[in-house]
């Protein structure tokens, strides 16, 4: 077969694709009349809600720190962590926002794309790094008079408990990576969240971008 | 110029250049739904990107990375495991026709497959191909050099020429 063959068979399609003309032009006049939504930018939605609650979140952490006044030292330093750590997230996503917002689709193929995987790998290391937080919850409660007062108790039930977190969030935190992504528990557990759904073929997409580019 | 005239202006230049919308939503989409969503996006984000447009490139070069870029993405949004364009969906009409045009329409949805089977930087690299673009072009719009276009393009031919004999053999 020749070079030419398959471009004469390609332009050939060029009178059937005409007919899609009326559909299109439907399309124009939405867009125009900016009735029509971006698929797109809804990540960017999605993150700028999680900005929003994420700071109500950490205002809140903040109101019961100052209404706890150092009282207890438990709560004190696991609310402080709890907060930090939600700052984190809250600075990670207004990050990837401004990154969404300045992703140009008129820039080189391969230099958008990257910058969509770059944003994608973030979204998974900063997941991570977020579950490092875990054994913190279980310790906000925690008070000297429970220590004393209920010793057997608290070192049979909360200290187990809170190691265990704390191995849990670890072992979350060295797991969740791009290279795993195509484990079946680590998409069980992301597939709730609606931006994690295709970061297994963002990956795949990474290696074929990167094989792209070597040749 | 007003933004309603930049729109207009735009808008004008679409319909000129409508071919190429319609070839990529029909390469990297599989249903006629989902080519009506690529198209509205492909339009939404040409508007969005139309004020950083330059002369520097040609009107289809841009158009060619923003509809590309917004396709690759879109893909990577919607895909789901799996999927591939049927053929019967897009041969419906073969039958009341007279040979040369069924052969015609036949070798059309197979090249449309064929490319549809390509990998997704691959796809666009056809496309560009099969649109008499140049090597120079080409790396432009991709962002890669000359010489890794030429190298891939002649990787790719030849795995659709397979693809072509193995089916009419």
């Amino acid at each position: 077969m020749e070079d030419c063959t398959l471009k004469n068979i390609w332009h050939a399609q060029d009178e059937k694709l005409d007919r899609s003309l009326k559909i299109n032009l439907l399309i124009l006049e939405s867009i125009q009349t900016q009735k029509a939504k971006s698929k797109l930018g809804s990540l960017a939605t999605f993150k700028t809600w999680a900005v929003i609650l994420g700071i109500l979140f950490v205002l809140f952490c903040g109101l019961l720190l100052y209404g706890n006044q150092l009282k207890n030292i438990f709560f004190t330093v696991s609310i402080a962590m709890i907060m930090l750590f939600s700052i984190y997230a809250v600075v990670v996503y207004i990050k990837h926002i401004v990154l969404l917002k300045q992703l140009d689709y008129s820039a080189p193929i391969t230099y958008t794309q990257k910058k969509l995987d770059g944003l994608q790998a973030s979204t998974i290391s900063s997941t991570g790094i977020l579950m490092l937080q875990l054994p913190f919850h279980s310790t906000w409660f925690w008070s000297w008079q429970m220590i004393n007062g209920n010793g057997t108790k608290f070192w049979l039930i909360a200290v187990p408990a809170t190691i265990a977190f704390a191995i849990i969030g670890i072992w979350l935190y060295k797991n969740i990576s791009e290279k795993n992504m195509h484990k079946k528990w680590i998409r069980r557990l992301f597939n709730a969240g609606p931006e994690y759904k295709n970061v297994v073929q963002a990956r795949k997409f990474l290696t074929e971008l990167e094989e792209f580019k070597k040749d | 110029m007003s933004e309603r005239q930049h729109h207009e202006e735009l808008l004008k230049e679409i319909n000129v250049h409508k071919a190429i919308l319609y070839k990529i939503c029909n390469v990297y989409c599989k249903n006629e739904s989902d080519r009506e969503d690529l198209a509205q996006e492909i339009v939404y984000q040409l508007l969005r990107s139309y004020q950083n447009f330059t002369p520097q490139y040609k009107f289809s070069t841009w158009m060619y990375r923003v509809a590309l870029n917004v396709a690759i993405s879109f893909y990577r949004k919607t895909r789901t495991a799996g999927s591939v364009i049927r053929l019967m969906e897009i041969t419906t009409e073969v039958e009341d026709k007279g040979d040369n045009t069924v052969e015609l329409e036949k070798n059309i949805n197979r090249l449309q497959q064929f490319i549809t089977e390509l990998k997704e930087l691959d796809k666009a690299l056809m496309i560009l191909y099969l649109e008499e673009k140049n090597y120079k072009e080409i790396s432009e719009i991709l962002g890669i050099t000359e010489t890794n276009v030429a190298t891939r393009i002649s990787r790719v031919k030849e795995k659709l020429k397979q693809r072509f004999l193995t089916t009419n053999n």
